[in-house]
C-alpha cells in the first residue's frame, strides 16, 4: 500500500505523529520486555509462585518392653482456634461461643467470650490444642472469620515416666533437657520445601519451568535402652522411699554392667514433659543423677578396696589394727563412724561395719604404708580418676551431665588429707551414674563400659539395634580382683542384710553415709544416704546405685537407701527370670 | 476442487521414479494469495493454542485430583497417629495397672524354674 501525501499535510503530520507514538511504544517496550525482563519476570513469579516449606516430623523416642521397643514419646496434630471479632457477626457469637464450650471444652482460653467483643483486634485465639476431632467437629459448624491453625505437639502416653531423662520440647519445637536436648539434631530432622506455581488458593500447579520440591527428611525416630517397666519400678520404689524417710530428693541408676546400657533412670522430684510450662522451678528439668554432683561415701570403699587389691598391697582377708581413729599428718583425725569393732580386724570386718579407718589403711599401703604420700595419691587418682573416670563427664547422650571433680595430687589440695578423706568416698564430687559406671567395671571381671542410654533406631524396617557395645578400657583391673571384690562386697551384704534378699542369688553391694560439705567443713544436721549394689544368677545382671538426701536431714546407708535397693533388686530377679546361682 | 491431467512426457533419466511406476503428475489449479496464507497460519496458531490450553487445563485439573488425594492421605495419617496414641495411652503401664484384669491379680507364693 503507497499512499501519497501532501507534504505539510494533516495527514502528513497525522501519520508523523502516529509513526512517533509507535516508536515510542517500541521503545518502552523494549525497556520494559528486554531491558527490565528479569525485573518483571521475578515480580510475575512472586505473584504466581508460592515457596512453602515441608515440615519434618520430629522423631519418635520408644523405650524397650522387654526387648520390644514401645512408644514413649509421639507426635500429635492439635489445633489453635483463630477468630477474626471484626467480621464475625453479632447473631453467630452466641453459637460460636456455645459450640466452642461444647465441642472444644477444657481446651478454650479464659475469658475467650470477651474476645470476641474485642472489635478493633484482628486476631484473637479462642482454644488451642484441640484434637482432629475436635477441630472437624467445629469445622462443620461453618462460622464465618473463624480459622483452625494445625500444629504439632508431643504428648507422652506414659505421662511423667522417665521426664527427666526424655526432656521436652519447647515452643519453638527446639529439644531442652535429656535426650530430647541432647539429640535435637538428630531428632528434629530436615524441613524440606516446595517452590510451585499456585492458584488463588495456594494449590500447588505443575504448570510452569521452576518447581522444586525438595523432600523433607524426618527426625530419626530413637530407641532407648530405658525398660519402661523397670524404669516404673525405679521411680515407685524411690517414692516409697522417700515417704518412708522424709527425704526430698532422690536419685536411682539401673544399668546392665556387661554393656553399660542403663536400664533406668529416676530422679525426684520430677515432672511430666507435657507440662513442663506449669514448672516452678526450673532445677526440676535436670536429671539429678547425672548433673547433681556430690560426695558419695562410703560407697566408694569398694573402689579403694578394688585399688588395694588390684595394686596388690592388700587382700580383704589381711588385717589391720583398728583403734577407732587414724591420725593423717600432724593434726587431722579421721574417725569410724561405729566405734567399738577394735583390735586387730580384716579388711572385710571393715568394709562389712564401714570402718574409715581401714580403708585410710589401704591408702597408706598404696603408698609407704605409713602415710597416704604421693605414690599412695597418685595410685588412688589413677584408679578413681582415670580408670574408673570419676570427675569425667560418661558421655551418656543427655544434656547437662555434669563432671564433678576429683582433684589431683599435682594440685596443692590434691594432699594426703583429701586423700586419705577420698579414701571413704568423701572430698571428690561425684554423680549418680559415674559411681554406678565404674562400679560396673569393678563387678563385671574389670571393663569399662561407657554408659548409654540409647540401644538403636526405630527404620521403615523396624528396629535396628545398635551393636553391642564394647568397652572403651578393657583390663581397668584385674578378674581376679573384681571377683575379690565382688565377694567382699556379697559377703558385707550378706552378713547384714541378706536376709531381705531373695534366697539363691548372688546380691552385693555396700552403704554408703555422706557428710555434706558446708563453708568450713561438713554439716552436723545433713547426710546423704547412698547404696550401691549388684545382683544377678551365675552372671552379673544388674547394677543399682541409690541417693536419698533432703535439707537437714540426716539419713543413712542402711536405714533408708538400702531397702530401696534390696526392692529393687528383689523385683529384678523376677522381671528378668533370672535362675538362682547354681 | 478439480485436477487437471498433464500429459508432458518426461524421459526416466530426468525424473526418479522407477519402473512401473506412473509417471502422470497432477498439479493443483488452486492458487492461494497472501491474505489467505495468513489467515491459514493464523487459524493454525489458534488451533495449536487451543490444544496447548487444552493440555494445559488438563494437567491443572490433574493438579487438583492430585492435592485432594494429598489431603486425603495426609488425612487419614493424622487419623493414623491419633489411633497410635490412643493405643499406645490405652497400652500404658498406668492404664494397665488400674485396669480391673490387673487389679485382680496376686503375687505367686512361690517361683520353680524348670532345669
Amino acid at each position: 500500500m503507497n499512499l501519497d501525501l501532501i507534504k505539510g499535510s494533516r495527514s502528513k503530520i497525522l501519520a508523523a505523529a502516529v509513526l512517533l507514538i509507535a516508536g515510542i511504544f517500541v521503545v518502552r517496550l523494549f525497556y520494559l520486555q528486554v531491558i527490565q525482563h528479569e525485573h518483571y519476570v521475578a515480580l510475575a513469579q512472586e505473584e504466581q509462585q508460592d515457596i512453602s516449606t515441608i515440615p519434618a516430623s520430629r522423631g519418635l523416642i520408644y523405650a524397650k518392653d522387654g526387648t520390644a521397643p514401645v512408644q514413649l514419646v509421639m507426635n500429635q496434630k492439635v489445633y489453635t482456634v483463630v477468630a477474626d471479632p471484626k467480621v464475625i457477626k453479632e447473631a453467630q457469637k452466641a453459637q460460636l461461643i456455645a459450640s466452642l464450650r461444647e465441642i472444644a471444652g477444657g481446651n478454650v482460653r479464659t475469658g475467650f467470650e470477651a474476645l470476641l467483643d474485642q472489635e478493633g483486634s484482628r486476631y484473637a485465639i479462642l482454644a488451642t490444642k484441640l484434637s482432629r476431632l475436635q477441630a472437624e467437629k467445629l469445622k462443620e459448624k461453618e462460622f464465618y472469620g473463624v480459622v483452625y491453625q494445625a500444629t504439632t505437639q508431643r504428648v507422652y502416653p506414659e505421662g511423667a515416666l522417665a521426664g527427666q531423662v526424655l526432656g521436652f520440647v519447647n515452643a519453638a519445637g527446639q529439644g531442652n533437657y535429656g535426650v530430647e536436648g541432647y539429640l535435637n539434631e538428630e531428632l528434629k530432622g530436615i524441613d524440606g520445601s516446595l517452590k510451585t506455581v499456585t492458584d488463588v488458593s495456594k494449590v500447588p500447579l505443575t504448570i510452569g519451568e521452576d518447581n522444586v520440591r525438595i523432600p523433607a527428611q524426618d527426625g530419626k525416630n530413637v530407641v532407648l535402652s530405658l525398660d519402661r517397666n523397670v524404669q516404673a519400678k525405679v521411680e515407685g520404689a524411690l517414692a516409697a522411699g522417700l515417704q518412708r524417710t522424709g527425704a526430698t530428693y532422690g536419685s536411682a541408676v539401673v544399668m546392665d554392667p556387661k554393656t553399660g546400657k542403663v536400664m533406668a533412670m529416676a530422679n525426684l522430684p520430677t515432672y511430666n514433659p507435657a507440662e513442663y510450662n506449669k514448672v516452678e522451678d526450673a532445677a526440676i528439668f535436670n536429671n539429678g543423677a547425672i548433673s547433681a554432683p556430690y560426695e558419695p561415701g562410703s560407697v566408694l570403699k569398694t573402689y579403694t578396696l578394688a585399688a588395694g587389691i588390684d595394686k596388690g598391697v592388700v587382700k580383704a582377708s589381711d588385717t589391720y589394727n583398728n583403734t577407732d581413729s587414724i591420725m593423717i599428718g600432724d593434726n587431722y583425725i579421721v574417725g569410724n563412724a561405729t566405734k567399738g569393732q577394735t583390735g586387730i580386724i580384716t579388711f572385710q570386718h571393715a568394709l562389712t561395719w564401714s570402718l574409715n579407718t581401714g580403708f585410710v589403711t589401704i591408702a597408706q599401703r598404696l603408698g609407704d604404708g605409713n602415710s597416704v604420700n604421693r605414690t599412695a595419691r597418685d595410685a588412688m587418682y589413677d584408679y578413681f580418676h582415670d580408670k574408673f573416670r570419676l570427675g569425667e563427664p560418661t558421655g551418656i547422650e543427655l544434656s547437662n551431665e555434669s563432671a564433678g571433680s576429683v582433684i589431683s595430687p599435682d594440685e596443692e589440695q590434691g594432699n594426703a588429707v583429701r586423700y586419705a578423706t577420698m579414701s571413704f568416698g568423701q572430698g571428690l564430687n561425684t554423680t549418680v551414674l559415674q559411681v554406678a559406671a565404674g562400679f560396673s567395671a569393678i563387678v563385671n571381671g574389670g571393663d569399662y563400659y561407657k554408659p548409654t542410654i540409647i540401644d538403636g533406631y526405630m527404620t521403615n524396617e523396624g528396629f535396628k539395634q545398635n551393636a553391642t557395645p564394647s568397652p572403651v578400657q578393657k583390663g581397668v583391673i584385674s578378674k581376679s580382683t573384681s571377683d575379690q571384690v565382688v565377694q567382699a562386697t556379697h559377703e558385707a551384704r550378706a552378713s547384714s542384710f541378706g536376709r531381705t534378699d531373695k534366697p539363691g542369688y548372688y546380691i552385693g553391694g555396700k552403704t554408703g553415709t555422706a557428710q555434706v560439705g558446708v563453708p568450713g567443713g561438713y554439716s552436723d544436721t545433713e547426710t546423704i544416704a547412698s547404696y550401691l549394689g549388684y545382683g544377678g544368677g551365675d552372671q552379673m545382671e544388674y547394677v543399682i546405685m541409690v541417693e536419698l538426701s533432703g535439707k537437714d536431714k540426716v539419713l543413712g546407708g542402711a536405714q533408708d537407701a538400702l531397702p530401696v535397693f534390696t526392692d529393687i533388686s528383689n523385683w529384678m530377679i523376677d522381671y528378668l527370670k533370672i535362675q538362682p546361682k547354681g | 476442487m478439480s485436477y487437471q491431467q498433464n500429459n508432458t512426457y518426461t524421459s526416466r533419466r530426468q525424473q526418479n521414479w522407477s519402473r512401473n511406476q506412473n509417471t502422470t503428475r497432477f498439479v493443483s489449479a488452486v492458487k492461494l494469495g497472501p491474505v489467505a496464507h495468513t489467515i491459514l497460519i493464523a487459524l493454525m496458531i489458534t488451533v495449536l493454542g487451543l490444544i496447548y490450553l487444552t493440555q494445559a487445563t488438563r494437567a491443572t485439573s490433574y493438579d487438583y485430583a492430585s492435592q485432594k488425594i494429598q489431603t486425603e492421605i495426609a488425612d487419614l495419617n493424622d487419623q493414623k497417629a491419633d489411633l497410635e496414641i490412643e493405643n499406645a495411652r490405652l497400652t500404658a503401664l498406668e492404664t494397665i495397672k488400674n485396669s480391673s484384669v490387673a487389679r485382680e491379680m496376686t503375687a505367686p507364693a512361690s517361683t520353680e524354674y524348670v532345669e
